[in-house]
């Protein structure tokens, strides 16, 4: 709601128009009164020239609630990209430490952001709107009827106190309807990412039925919400249905000519009834737009509100680096036992290391580390002598190759695929870098070459090919430090063969770590660092 | 458009009761807001002509419609809101079980992004067909007809009052198919904003591997104004839709009232009860223009719905299924087989796999092994030649039953966000933990579940996320053991394990089997393998292995 502040000046095209339009229908009101008091006989003046006039009036007040809505829809959406590319950096920034799964992350960024709009483009108008409109009547309506106006005033002022109460439960539970949705559309991503598994051992229907189950969680809660919501409209409404049956027995009343208000004023009070709920209305609608926005709010608002991480910049790439682990400690959180505990180290300008283990030693975390993807818990690491947790972890990437496990291909054509690690590279070194990673080798077969389509997740390609596209990567990345979790596990070995002779000319005067199980790859010239077994360790 | 609002409706069939029943409790809402105002009118136009004495006895009606009116408003919604949330419901397990049956194999070149979108944000905008459409169409209606019989007693009155109300209730009618065209934009834009995050949050080790955080940041951008571009041709749409229901709502009042100036003060009784009325329908029909662009957006969210969930399945299901055959033999005889047409991965492969036998099929990456498992799976069907189980042909085989007999760990077996034993479970739904303990010592991972603090029990995260690379396929092997299906495939069962891991758990592959047929695809055997015989993928056929 912070972000509020600050676009206040975005609001005051919507609002000024908001409040021409009820002058507009103030005075139409005012001109039906008065051709119906002349149609009654009790005056004379109101006739066809008022009618025109309204008539014109109508046609003006439409124009300017066009213009109203769009100058809303306008600084909302000011507002939420705004707001969208903050948490965006924000989340790129966390990056693995952040364990929420990608379809919960993307309904923060999307479904939330959008929940926001509520707020900027129709809580924030119609809030402003709501006091100043029915004010401007009630001062209107007492110069006709004052005890009119004190009734209006009253009805008026009842209406967010109704509001608060019924609105106090509805922001909690909207907090909570917001967190199933979360969860359904998490649910929903993981489920549909692995449609083949629960097909293949006959889950699929067990798992829509699980589905349906959610769903109707979802429907439960969103019903908690709305009853809530709509009990506080429904107050409203009984606000509206009172004053007018009040305002239309004094009236009737005082038309008779037993009281001493002018007839046409008489039915202008009854006929500002429904403008004076109108911008209430609208308040209402929004009103719970808002509870709403402010849950989705009090889950953005963490991550928004966060410091920036700080840290050091890089001058520039250095072009040789030395590599010393010092006693490194990581222990993730929650985890019994550390994934490394007391490694030490020294990895010269240009040499090789080789990483070998059983799963689960800790190969990948060293390479992890070094990424700046987790920090250690303790001990020390340092790049060319300098100590690496002082470097903003963006910048600590600049000086890296990376593959790692589970390559990641992108939307896209294979050809950007590989351009992602350096964009500015030439045609000619994409190429080069596809060569050398074996790429060629099967893009040459497909209709389009390298500008072949492959979808999120790599569809299309097997999983051989998506790791030498990973590799083309490193190869075109052309940074100081090679870092590679098991380059070769899924090619076969022919092209293993290959991609490690590739890969040889990859470090050739680099530093590289690189965790394997390939006793091909062991092959390279370099030196092995065997870690031990962090369960058997943990047991020792 | 229609075609498929009208699809939709039908998928709401079972759900028919509440939907109408909320309908009518609408339609009955608004004509008690009629009724107040028409009462509040006539209280008044009568006192007027006779002195306050009629005037009262109506404004005696006028108070238990005070209290009424904002109840049927209350109960109104909630009835629509649950009867809306439950269509919808079934529409989101509808999809899904479509996915299943027509994409067994995955979702494809469909990023999960978009298809996310497309379930949780365009079944969501259908509820505006009921909510946003129907009801206030049906509520729009029912307040036509009563003014137009309380104005009966003066046809010209009538008319002028009833044109321009009648015009609100038929213009988004008129309005919602260009509006579709835009709310499809606007739907597909949060598809592509939603694909835009979901791309590099998805492989985001990568993303910042190539320090490409300003990319997807651009990206992301360029999403969000395509999106925002969208939907401010929407918003432009209906704020127009809604200026000319107030503006037509007017009239009707403005109508009324040309019509007593040219009549003269007798008239003036039945203008006043025009003119209340009019107020009253402004309120109902005045929102009705707005209904189009509502109709509009769950018109468009229809349409992706249904052109997802209508991609035709790989494989028909066989109109009459033979009975699942007794023996497991696999016979496949000059199968041809490409995914893209004119380039065969598989053409004129020839391979018979004996109950019992454990056959390797060797390759490099690419050659067509899964390709080969897709098929013996029925998620493909081969263009040419014959795959047959126990001599029936698998074609005429129901899918499901066929994949209780066949088993394949596929290179894309997934782990979901669950427990360990709910993981496990999928393939054997309540197998003791016993049976769940014994598969995972099989595939050399029960140790790793052992030390954890809580064993079965510990969540495995999005993917497996939570495991490394090699163990979370051992999980996934663990799981393709349970189930005592006749046929085993193991695609590449080893990818991540170290070389002693890999070693111990080939050479212990005839425990595992437990004297089913064996499928081993790979690309490289170690030797300790307790093969029948060895094959060679080449050319898209099989060839005696030398090695």
């Amino acid at each position: 709601m912070r972000q509020a502040r600050g676009q206040a000046w975005r609001l005051a095209l919507p609002i000024g128009l908001g409040l021409m339009v009820t002058a507009c229908q103030v005075t139409i009101a005012f001109l039906f009164a008065r051709i119906i008091v002349t149609l009654l006989g009790f005056a004379s003046g109101g006739g066809w020239n008022d009618l025109a006039v309204a008539g014109g009036l109508m046609l003006l007040s439409a124009g300017l609630s066009v213009g109203q809505e769009l100058a809303q829809q306008s600084a909302g959406e000011h507002a939420r990209a705004r707001i969208r590319a903050a948490l965006f950096d924000r989340l790129l920034e966390l990056g693995p430490a952040d364990r929420r799964g990608v379809g919960e992350k993307a309904s923060l960024l999307v479904d939330r952001v959008e929940a926001l709009d509520g707020f900027f483009a129709r809580w924030l108008p119609a809030m402003t709107l709501a006091l100043l409109s029915p004010a401007a009547i009630a001062i209107i309506v007492w110069r006709a009827d004052w005890v009119s106006a004190l009734v209006l005033i009253a009805m008026g002022l009842l209406v967010p106190i109704a509001m608060a109460v019924t609105g106090i439960g509805a922001a909690r539970e909207s907090r909570r309807q917001l967190d199933v949705l979360g969860r359904l559309a998490g649910r929903f991503v993981d489920r549909l990412r692995g449609l083949a598994t629960l097909v293949q051992f006959n889950r699929a229907e067990d798992e829509a039925r699980a589905l349906g189950e959610a769903a109707e969680e979802f429907r439960w809660r969103t019903m908690r919400v709305l009853r809530v919501a709509f009990l506080s409209s429904a107050m409203l409404e009984l606000l509206s249905a009172f004053t007018l049956g009040y305002l239309a027995w004094r009236h009737g009343a005082l038309l008779t000519g037993r009281g001493p208000t002018d007839p046409t004023l008489s039915l202008f009070c009854i006929l500002m009834v429904p403008a004076f709920f109108a911008p209430l209305r609208a308040f209402s609608a929004a009103y719970h737009e808002a509870m709403s926005a402010r849950g989705a709010a009090a889950e953005l608002a963490p991550l928004l509100e966060a410091p920036p991480e700080a840290g050091l910049l890089l001058e520039e790439v250095p072009r040789r680096v030395a590599v010393v682990f010092n006693g490194v400690e990581l222990l993730h959180a929650g985890a019994a036992a550390p994934a490394l505990s007391r490694l030490t180290f020294a990895l010269a300008p240009g040499e090789v290391l080789m990483l070998v283990g059983p799963s689960g030693a800790g190969k990948s975390s060293v390479l992890r580390l070094l990424m700046g993807f987790v920090r250690p818990t303790a001990g020390r690491i340092a790049i060319n002598g300098q100590d690496v947790t002082r470097l903003r972890p963006a910048e600590l990437r600049r000086l890296s190759s990376y593959v790692g496990q589970r390559a990641h291909i992108f939307g896209g054509t294979l050809r950007e695929n590989i351009a992602l690690a350096r964009p500015e590279a030439t045609e000619a070194e994409v190429l080069r870098a596809a060569e050398a990673a074996r790429v060629m080798s099967f893009a040459a077969d497909l209709p389009q070459g390298l500008d072949t389509r492959v979808g999120e997740g790599g569809h299309g390609i097997s999983g051989g090919q998506a790791q030498r596209v990973a590799l083309a990567r490193a190869f075109l990345r052309d940074a100081p430090l090679v870092l590679l979790d098991e380059p070769t596990a899924s090619l076969d070995p022919g092209t293993e063969a290959e991609v490690i002779e590739a890969i040889g000319r990859l470090c050739t005067g680099r530093t590289a770590i690189i965790a394997t199980h390939s006793a091909a790859l062991l092959g390279l010239s370099g030196r092995v660092l065997e870690l031990g077994d962090r369960r058997l360790a943990d047991v020792g | 458009m229609w075609a498929d609002l009208a699809r939709v409706l039908r998928l709401w069939a079972p759900r028919r009761a509440s939907l109408v029943g909320a309908l009518l409790v609408s339609m009955g809402s608004a004509l008690s807001g009629v009724a107040l105002l028409a009462l509040a009118g006539q209280g008044v136009a009568a006192g007027l002509a006779a002195g306050g004495i009629f005037g009262l006895a109506a404004l005696v009606w006028v108070r238990p419609l005070v209290l009424l009116r904002p109840m049927l408003r209350w109960g109104e919604r909630m009835a629509s809101h649950a009867a809306a949330f439950r269509a919808l419901a079934d529409t989101r397990v509808w999809f899904f079980r479509r996915l299943a049956e027509r994409m067994p194999g995955g979702i494809g070149l469909r990023g999960s992004g978009d298809l996310l979108s497309r379930v949780i944000g365009d079944v969501d905008a259908l509820d505006r067909l009921y909510l946003g459409g129907i009801l206030p169409a049906g509520a729009g209606l029912a307040v036509l007809v009563a003014v137009l019989a309380l104005l009966m007693g003066e046809p010209w009155l009538m008319l002028l009052v009833g044109l321009p109300l009648a015009l609100a209730l038929v213009l988004p009618l008129v309005l919602a198919p260009a509006a579709t065209r835009a709310a499809q934009r606007a739907a597909d834009h949060r598809g592509g904003l939603r694909a835009a995050v979901a791309d590099p949050l998805a492989g985001l080790e990568d993303t910042l591997a190539a320090n490409a955080e300003p990319r997807a940041m651009e990206r992301l951008r360029t999403a969000d104004r395509e999106l925002m571009h969208s939907q401010r041709s929407l918003v432009r749409r209906s704020a127009w839709a809604g200026a000319a229901g107030g503006f037509l709502a007017q009239l009707a009042v403005l109508a009324a009232l040309a019509w007593g100036l040219a009549g003269g003060t007798a008239t003036a009784g039945m203008v006043v009860l025009a003119l209340f009325l009019s107020v009253a329908a402004a309120e109902a029909l005045g929102l009705m223009p707005r209904a189009g662009a509502a109709l509009a957006s769950a018109a468009a969210g229809a349409r992706r719905l249904f052109e997802a969930a209508d991609t035709a399945p790989p494989v028909e299901e066989p109109a009459a299924p033979a009975p699942l055959p007794a023996s497991n033999e696999l016979v496949l005889q000059g199968v041809r087989f490409g995914w893209r047409q004119d380039a065969p991965v598989l053409d004129g492969l020839n391979l018979t796999l004996r109950e019992g036998e454990r056959v390797a099929i060797l390759g490099p990456s690419g050659a067509g092994k899964s390709t080969l498992a897709a098929l013996l799976t029925r998620l493909a069907a081969p263009e040419a030649g014959t795959i047959r189980l126990g001599g029936t042909d698998i074609s005429q085989l129901p899918a499901a039953e066929l994949r209780t007999r066949i088993v394949v760990l596929s290179q894309q077996a997934r782990l979901f966000d669950d427990t360990i034993a709910a993981n496990l479970r999928l393939a054997a739904p309540g197998a003791p933990d016993a049976a769940l303990w014994r598969a995972l010592v099989k595939a050399g991972i029960a140790d790793l579940v052992r030390s954890l603090p809580e064993g079965l029990e510990t969540r495995c995260g999005e993917g497996g996320a939570r495991f490394s690379g090699g163990e979370a396929r051992r999980f996934a092997l663990a799981r393709a053991l349970l189930p005592p299906a006749g046929i085993l495939i193991l695609d590449e069962p080893t990818t991540g394990l170290d070389a002693a891991a890999e070693r111990a758990f080939l050479a212990t592959l005839a425990t595992a089997c437990e004297g089913r047929s064996l499928l081993l695809i790979t690309h490289r055997l170690t030797g300790d393998e307790p093969l029948d015989r060895v094959w060679r993928l080449a050319g898209g056929r099989l060839l005696p292995a030398t090695a």
